[in-house]
């Protein structure tokens, strides 16, 4: 509207995008918006059918005044009145028609949109995960898809509309009187150069109140949050007087805003009054010649606010399509992040049993494709160099060593979460590359070291790692480690939403959950990342039995932290620099007297 | 009583208070408004020149199409084209009058609105600078944060419209009263139809907004999902449960576009009509209008005039809505400040403040009795005196009162009954500000601003000298470190600068109450976070800083009792016993269990502490 705000949001650099770019964006957006061609082309009638009704109501007006009042004929005006009131009708159908075909094609767009990022999101790399800070992932599938539902939902009709209505309106004026319309035509250009004046100087100032507002914020928020300190020490007038200066600044940029502002608006309705000025003075000398009439002269009246108003318009909608543009630009380079652990062509399931193989494995972090803000990450410094290690099935293996050592990244490639640079990872006989997704996954299972939980039951998440599982199911994995009595504690047992207040589950509680998650996937192998901290006393021995119970009879891959739990697995391999230094049952190690033994050592005394 | 008449009883108790509800709203409604007058009263010259330019402002805007009118008759008429560029040229003299007269009225209008909002913020900021602690442990951050932008945006938006408004009515009556002088049925034709706009409009905006409400709802929910999966990306990859989150997300976005194309329905139902209703009264005029100019009763350009007036009126009645669901936002927005600006300051200096004499820092509490709120209470008659010079630890069970008793010396709360005494004068004599001066707090929950190292140590005295700065930190243990890092004393911290551990914050906050060089230092807890390993270091420093004053530690750390030359045991907000660490080590049951507790919470809170 016609008054200080500005509808769309600033536009800051994050949301700019190049004409090249902005090029690339629209030929894919069409290709993307192909299957609906034949909905978009009926939009694109009927919001046609609709301009041409808006473009016809002032030829009506100039047939009531010529035919009608100068032609002295009263049935030339009711004529006039009632085709008038069938276009404004039909046009008010149309438009109505209009709006709803353009907001479900860009809905129905938006959902597919959403979808289609996700899935291809979620089905990424872990390394691309622990690439990607996840606030900017999350603003891909937030703010950037709001900013295309902004413009769906509030600008593209508009947007198209205005463009047509301008450019319909010169075309009529012209057929209507050339001579007239060259002396309109003056007051566009003013108008086009304070729209495009106005909107870049209102951008940079509201960019400036942004900043201010951010910065008066935090001083407020500061001193909201330390007023004890303030007050402890006596320095309220201090503080008082530094929010002044920040709120002050606020409104000088506020004011900048407003100066801006009052420049223009009285400008562009000055030279409404000079178009009117310039139609009515030229107007009744070009009557008076009997170039035209006077009809004629009321309908330019009328058009004129056809010239106005869409140049102030799309001025305005310029920052929400090019936050639209940039955020689809942002979207596709997200979509053309490739899966570097991708599921090969061909791909052939794993064996139901076997041995994991690791030979000759040499991985370093990066090297891996451009992020999605182009910038490429090189390949870090060797982690593991040459790696050996056969785990057979059935048995529990425990990696040792200090932190950074690459015990963590050796356990990821076993469970292929990356791909090693050289060498390979195989599990009976199959390389993890050559494997479908689906059975590596349904063979080897991750339980990472944090117990996060989802939205939902205490069931609902137990089930994460098989969906398809019956609450039977559910109810057998809980009793297979002994957790039944714990859950059934729970305010509504096992159908007690996590997430609600006052049913907030322990570090504790969560490993078990958890856990109880791996014993109904029941994969062949199991890859543990041990917790580091302390588990809560309660619920600590029964985390170490549920874990018992789950590593029985399969085959285990444990990043320990506390050799007690090395101790108890079969075999136990020290990883160092990259290397694994020994391997070998605990006793062995121990009374080897090397590394192991040193470490053993020291753990049990500060234990 | 029977069962009967209670139940009469406590309806008419719950009728009467939902009526007191309304009767509140009401009020601070009303002292809404009465907040909003008297913060736009200082403006009342920009007041001034702003309705004056409206009002001309309207009567330029009238002329135009009056002007306009006329020249297209006389050029129908062709007897004079003189005429016609005069009225011509008039129109533009007109036009610049009305541009600068809109200039005018809109900058008025914002200056207005942008003063009165920074003011009250100002004003909000001081009062919420100074309000009690108490205060501040109920109120929530984040609502008053929403009071002092959201609350006061709503009110900088209604002093914009108000003039607006108004300038927009009278236009409204001054085309009505044009339109009447010609033809009263056409005026009524043509401007009939337009409060139905207003209506539309208005109807428009209250479906809306419960769509757009929903909308953004299922948005959040989205972006939950969406959170969730990359919070849990590890367990998703850990067990290829992609698929499970895949299914989240698609639910969520079908419930995204429903209510996406529930609200473009209403658009679509809504928009085209509200477009359509001015247009019905453009039929009008050419209809009627032009039968009255077949009679002679009204000229062609007439027609012209009232077709501007109508296109002149689509957007003030528009406003008029806008402004009456705004008013009511605005006047609740008003009164939540209200209520926080007639909050009276709990404490505040006496009437007739004594003057704080030198003094050695005598503390004395004579029967303290303190509750945080009505029921109970955490200190029960305290009796306490300590010397000056004195150094005590305070030692009790979580709940037992200790943190209560430092916080009564510098009047962060008041004692309910009985007195505390500093050097022999209640501290409720003192002026506030020169109490406050005499004792110095490290808090347990370490707080620093965002800002250099120096200006946080300098807190109490921003003009101390870089040496005195540099003695505080020494003294606390931290200026090896603070010199340790690239830009030193410059280093800015907070949220956007250099993350410093736990115990380097606490060292911080010592070395800022250190530069305060109170007569009373009160150690809550501040050592807490320090490194065990690096505790004694500062111990020998806090040695130093506490001579000469007096000092409270409360704390669990037999380290750090030991600093103290005499151990203070509260129980059940009484002080059960007083004596030296190792005498009450070995005489009180209560006193070993205690710190046999707190070493216990301690060592497993420890973890990851620094």
């Amino acid at each position: 509207m016609r008054g200080g705000w500005v509808e769309s949001g600033p536009l800051d650099d994050e949301s700019r995008i190049d004409r090249a770019a902005a090029g690339r964006v629209v030929l894919r957006l069409g290709r993307m918006l192909r299957p609906q061609r034949s909905a978009i082309l009926r939009a694109v009638f009927l919001l046609i059918f609709q301009t041409a009704a808006l473009l016809a109501s002032p030829l009506v007006v100039r047939y009531a005044v010529d035919a009608g009042l100068v032609g002295k004929s009263g049935r030339a005006i009711n004529i006039a009145a009632v085709m008038y009131l069938v276009l404004a009708v039909t046009s008010a159908l149309l438009g109505r028609s209009v709006i709803w075909a353009v907001s479900r094609i860009g809905e129905d767009f938006l959902r597919s949109l959403r979808a289609r990022v996700f899935r291809h999101l979620i089905n990424l790399d872990l390394g691309f995960f622990e690439r990607e800070k996840t606030g900017r992932l999350v603003a891909r599938m937030t703010s950037d898809i709001d900013a295309l539902q902004e413009l769906v939902s509030q600008g593209l009709v508009m947007f198209v509309q205005n463009a047509l209505i301008f450019v319909g309106t010169l075309v009529v004026m012209s057929l209507l009187s050339w001579q007239l319309t060259l002396c309109t035509i003056i007051v566009v250009p003013p108008v086009i150069f304070a729209s495009l004046w106005f909107r870049k100087r209102s951008n940079t100032a509201y960019l400036e109140v942004r900043d201010r507002v951010g910065t008066n914020l935090s001083t407020l928020q500061e001193g909201l949050e330390g007023v004890r300190v303030v007050q402890a020490f006596g320095r309220e007038g201090g503080f008082i007087e530094r929010f002044e200066e920040t709120n002050e600044a606020q409104y000088d940029a506020n004011i900048a805003t407003v100066n801006i502002a009052t420049r223009y608006f009285p400008f562009v309705e000055f030279i409404g009054v000079v178009g009117l000025a310039v139609v009515v003075g030229a107007g009744s000398y070009f009557a008076d010649r009997n170039i035209l009439e006077v009809g004629t002269v009321l309908a330019f009246v009328l058009y004129l606010n056809n010239l106005f108003e869409p140049i102030q318009q799309l001025s305005q909608l310029y920052n929400t399509v090019q936050s639209a543009a940039a955020a689809l630009n942002k979207l596709f380079g997200l979509l053309d992040t490739p899966n570097s652990v991708p599921e090969k062509p061909g791909a052939i399931d794993l064996p139901l049993a076997g041995a994991l193989t690791v030979s000759g494995v040499t991985f370093a972090y990066g090297g891996g494709p451009p992020d999605t803000d182009g910038v490429s990450h090189p390949l870090g410094p060797i982690v593991l160099a040459d790696v050996n290690i056969t785990v057979a099935a059935g048995e529990r293996v425990a990696l040792v060593g200090p932190t950074g050592a690459g015990k963590s990244t050796l356990a990821k490639l076993m469970a292929r979460f990356y791909d090693p640079i050289e060498g390979d990872v195989s599990f009976g006989g199959v390389s993890l590359r050559d494997a479908t997704r689906r059975s590596l996954r349904e063979r080897i299972a991750v339980v990472p070291q944090e117990g996060f939980l989802f939205a939902g039951t205490v069931r609902d998440n137990i089930r994460v790692g098989s969906p398809e599982a019956s609450d039977a199911d559910v109810d057998a994995a809980v009793d297979a480690l002994g957790l039944r009595e714990h859950f059934e504690s729970f305010p509504e047992g096992l159908d007690t939403e996590v997430r609600e207040r006052g049913s907030r589950l322990s570090a504790g509680e969560k490993q078990l959950v958890s856990l109880a998650r791996a014993a109904l996937a029941d994969p062949t192998v199991l890859v543990l990342d041990e917790a580091t901290s302390n588990l809560d006393p309660g619920t600590e021995l029964e985390v170490e039995r549920a874990l018992e119970a789950l590593t029985q009879g399969r085959t285990v891959i444990v990043v320990a932290h506390r050799l007690s739990t090395a101790q108890r697995c079969d075999r136990v391999a020290v990883v160092a620099d990259g290397h694994i230094l020994e391997i070998g049952t605990h006793d062995d190690l121990v009374s080897r007297g090397d590394a192991y033994a040193a470490l053993f050592a020291a753990w049990t005394r500060t234990e | 009583m029977t069962a009967e008449t209670t139940e009469i009883i406590e309806t008419a108790a719950t009728k009467s208070e939902a009526d007191q509800r309304t009767e509140r709203d009401l009020a601070a409604r009303t002292a809404g408004w009465r907040l909003m007058v008297e913060a736009v009263r200082p403006q009342k010259w920009w007041i001034v020149v702003g309705v004056a330019s409206g009002f001309i402002w309207t009567l330029a805007r009238l002329a135009v199409p009056q002007l306009a009118a006329r020249a297209v008759d006389d050029g129908i008429r062709g007897d004079d084209l003189h005429l016609v560029l005069l009225l011509t040229l008039a129109m533009l003299a007109v036009g610049v009058v009305q541009a600068l007269t809109t200039g005018l009225r809109r900058y008025c209008a914002f200056r207005i609105a942008l003063r009165t909002e920074t003011d009250l913020r100002t004003r909000l900021f001081a009062h919420l600078q100074r309000l009690h602690f108490a205060f501040h442990d109920e109120a929530q951050t984040g609502q008053l944060m929403a009071r002092a932008n959201s609350d006061l945006q709503q009110i900088n938006t209604v002093v914009i419209l108000l003039p607006l408004t108004a300038a927009s009515m009278l236009t409204m009556i001054g085309v009505l009263i044009i339109m009447m002088m010609k033809s009263v049925v056409l005026a009524v034709l043509a401007l009939g139809l337009l409060p139905l706009l207003n209506r539309a409009a208005t109807r428009f905006s209250s479906r809306i907004t419960p769509a757009n409400l929903a909308l953004q709802e299922e948005l959040s929910g989205l972006s939950g999902v969406v959170e969730e999966s990359l919070s849990g990306i590890r367990i998703l990859k850990g067990f290829g449960a992609e698929r499970l989150q895949v299914k989240r997300l698609d639910d969520a976005a079908d419930g995204v576009l429903k209510q996406a194309l529930r609200a473009a329905k209403l658009r679509a139902g809504f928009m085209p009509l509200i477009d359509l209703l001015p247009t019905l009264s453009l039929v009008a005029i050419i209809w009627y209008g032009g039968h009255l100019v077949l009679d002679g009763q009204l000229e062609i350009g007439d027609i012209l005039a009232y077709n501007l007036y109508v296109l002149m009126l689509i957007w003030p009645l528009r406003m008029v809505g806008m402004l009456v669901a705004q008013s009511s936002r605005a006047s609740a927005a008003a009164g939540r400040i209200h209520e926080i600006l007639s909050t009276d300051v709990a404490v505040d200096d006496p009437p007739h403040p004594i003057p704080l004499s030198d003094g050695p820092g005598n503390l004395l509490f004579e029967g303290v009795s303190f509750g945080y709120g009505p029921g109970r209470l955490v200190l029960d008659g305290l009796n306490l005196s300590i010397a000056g010079g004195e150094a005590v630890a305070i030692v009790g069970a979580t709940g037992s009162g200790k943190t209560t008793v430092a916080r009564l010396v510098p009047r962060f709360y008041d004692a309910n009954s009985g007195r505390v005494l500093l050097d022999g004068v209640d501290v409720r004599d003192l002026r506030v500000s020169e109490l406050r001066d005499a004792v110095g707090i490290v808090f347990e929950d370490t707080f620093l601003f965002s800002d250099s190292i120096r200006r946080n140590i300098a807190f109490s005295d921003p003009g101390a000298s870089i040496e005195t700065i540099e003695r505080a930190a020494r003294l606390s243990g931290i200026h090896t470190f603070i010199q340790s890092l690239p830009q030193g004393y410059e280093t800015l911290i907070g949220e956007h600068g250099y993350s410093l551990s736990g115990g380097q914050r606490q060292r911080i906050a010592i070395a800022r109450a250190v530069l305060h060089d109170p007569r009373v230092l009160i150690l809550d807890d501040a050592t807490s976070a320090v490194d065990p390993s690096k505790e004694h270091e500062i111990r020998a420093a806090l040695a130093e800083v506490m001579e000469g004053r007096t000092t409270l530690i409360i704390a669990h750390r037999p380290a750090t009792i030991a600093l103290a030359d005499r151990v203070i045991l509260l129980d059940g907000g009484r002080c059960i016993a007083s004596g030296t660490h190792e005498e009450l080590l070995a005489s009180n049951e209560r006193y070993r269990e205690i710190l046999a507790r707190s070493d216990s919470t301690e060592s497993s809170s420890l973890e990851g502490s620094e």
